[in-house]
């Protein structure tokens, strides 16, 4: 989590943020036409504006710009149909109109996905999951998985400046760069393995598979305004899949 | 599910994730981002494959935006065929192997070209999308554009995946392969 402790994304149930961003995607790929999408993306800006989770909204924006230069690329310049002048450029004014809904869907998504990263607490969700009764071990995969991203990055940097300290070369002809995969690939993947072995041990002697029941020590608050929040999202996203398929 | 899949799931799911920075600091057009699930799938069966595909997929979408998600059915079609591979010795050796890798490319190639065109209009990663554009600049369809350079990318990049993870269980130490009794036949032992 990286939200400030007060904000509204960090203090609502782990559950809430989850929900409201698949509510999201679902009314971003429903929802027909550039007007809706755009107001769609706009709406989302604000909601994680509000929430506290606003650097999000910039974040997005690094995945989002390069795939909006193609969209308006392969669409705008590119596309076929009646043309339109703009600046002095001709464009398709149908391929315009592809890439702005399909960019404002993106956009929607990348940020509401983005603000939901910010907001997530591993451990407030692994308690939230113990709380409801669901297994340890849906909880324990996310969770082990997102701590174990930043060993597996740092060791990763550790092999490549290993391998090149003794010589490997990791630039020049592209028959030099394939062989190098190799050498770069292998000691993550062989090292990863070794440390299944000891982890298997460790999670054994915790009764990690096991089935029973836990008890989450500090389990968060599930307040009736997130209750409410939830459902106005799922209900949102229908709305907006029934509007695409009956409108 | 016992102990030591609940230990390889996060492991296999972080190379998926992690690999690719790898191999982009050597500047090669591929993802290699499905090595974890082809290694699941060869250590521990399809389905466990498949759920590191799945599971990567929506973590991946956490961190990058869920725009992808719509990707993750390729990775339970890798998962499944790497399963089929290392049920009839596909590991065995590197041309078998590179077999193996050509047909879960052209495979994923077109169930990619397919999410590519319908969902995101042909534009997605950066890399193909550029193979896109040029294509298009040469005067090919859309629909043709996409589906040419999903294959492309998708037999090189699988092919590669396949031999490395070939290369990985072959010299897998015998312990190790004690506890995988799967991998052993997908080497052909």
């Amino acid at each position: 989590m990286t939200l400030a402790p007060g904000a509204l994304a960090a203090r609502a149930h782990p559950f809430t943020p989850l929900v409201v961003t698949a509510a999201i995607a679902v009314a971003a790929i429903a929802l027909p036409g550039a007007m809706a999408t755009v107001a769609l993306y706009a709406a989302t800006v604000i909601l994680v504006l509000a929430t506290g989770a606003g650097r999000a909204a910039l974040r997005a924006l690094v995945p989002l710009a390069p795939l909006w230069l193609f969209l308006f690329l392969l669409h705008g310049v590119l596309g076929d149909g009646s043309r339109v002048t703009v600046a002095g450029l001709s464009l398709s004014r149908d391929g315009l109109t592809l890439a702005v809904t399909q960019g404002a869907r993106l956009g929607a998504i990348a940020t509401a996905s983005l603000a939901l990263y910010a907001a997530f607490s591993p451990a407030r969700f692994v308690d939230a999951v113990a709380e409801r009764g669901w297994p340890f071990s849906a909880a324990y995969l996310v969770v082990a998985t997102l701590l174990a991203l930043p060993r597996f990055r740092a060791r990763a940097v550790v092999i490549l400046e290993a391998q090149r300290s003794r010589g490997l070369r990791l630039r020049g002809s592209v028959i030099n760069r394939i062989r190098a995969i190799g050498p770069v690939t292998f000691p993550l993947l062989l090292g990863a393995l070794a440390e299944v072995d000891e982890r298997g041990f460790a999670l054994e002697t915790r009764c990690a598979a096991g089935t029973v029941r836990r008890t989450a020590l500090a389990p968060p608050a599930d307040r009736m305004a997130d209750r409410m929040v939830r459902w106005a999202a799922a209900l949102s996203a229908g709305a907006a899949v029934v509007w695409r398929v009956f409108g | 599910m016992n102990a030591r899949l609940l230990a390889l799931l996060p492991a296999a799911i972080a190379i998926n994730l992690v690999i690719g920075g790898l191999v982009n600091a050597l500047g090669l057009p591929l993802y290699l981002d499905s090595i974890g699930t082809i290694l699941a799938a060869v250590l521990a069966g399809p389905a466990v494959g498949m759920l590191v595909g799945a599971i990567g997929q929506l973590l991946f979408g956490l961190i990058n935006g869920y725009q992808w998600i719509p990707f993750g059915l390729i990775q339970l079609v890798i998962a499944a065929l790497a399963g089929l591979a290392a049920a009839h010795g596909g590991f065995r050796s590197s041309s078998v192997t590179l077999a193996w890798g050509l047909l879960t490319g052209l495979v994923a190639g077109a169930l990619s070209s397919v999410i590519s065109y319908v969902l995101f209009k042909g534009v997605t990663a950066t890399g193909t999308t550029a193979v896109v554009t040029l294509l298009r600049q040469l005067g090919w369809s859309l629909p043709v554009a996409v589906t040419a350079s999903s294959l492309l990318l998708d037999l090189v990049d699988k092919a590669a995946a396949f031999l490395l993870v070939g290369a990985l269980v072959r010299a897998l130490p015998l312990r190790m392969m004690g506890r995988f009794p799967r991998a052993a036949r997908a080497v052909g032992r």
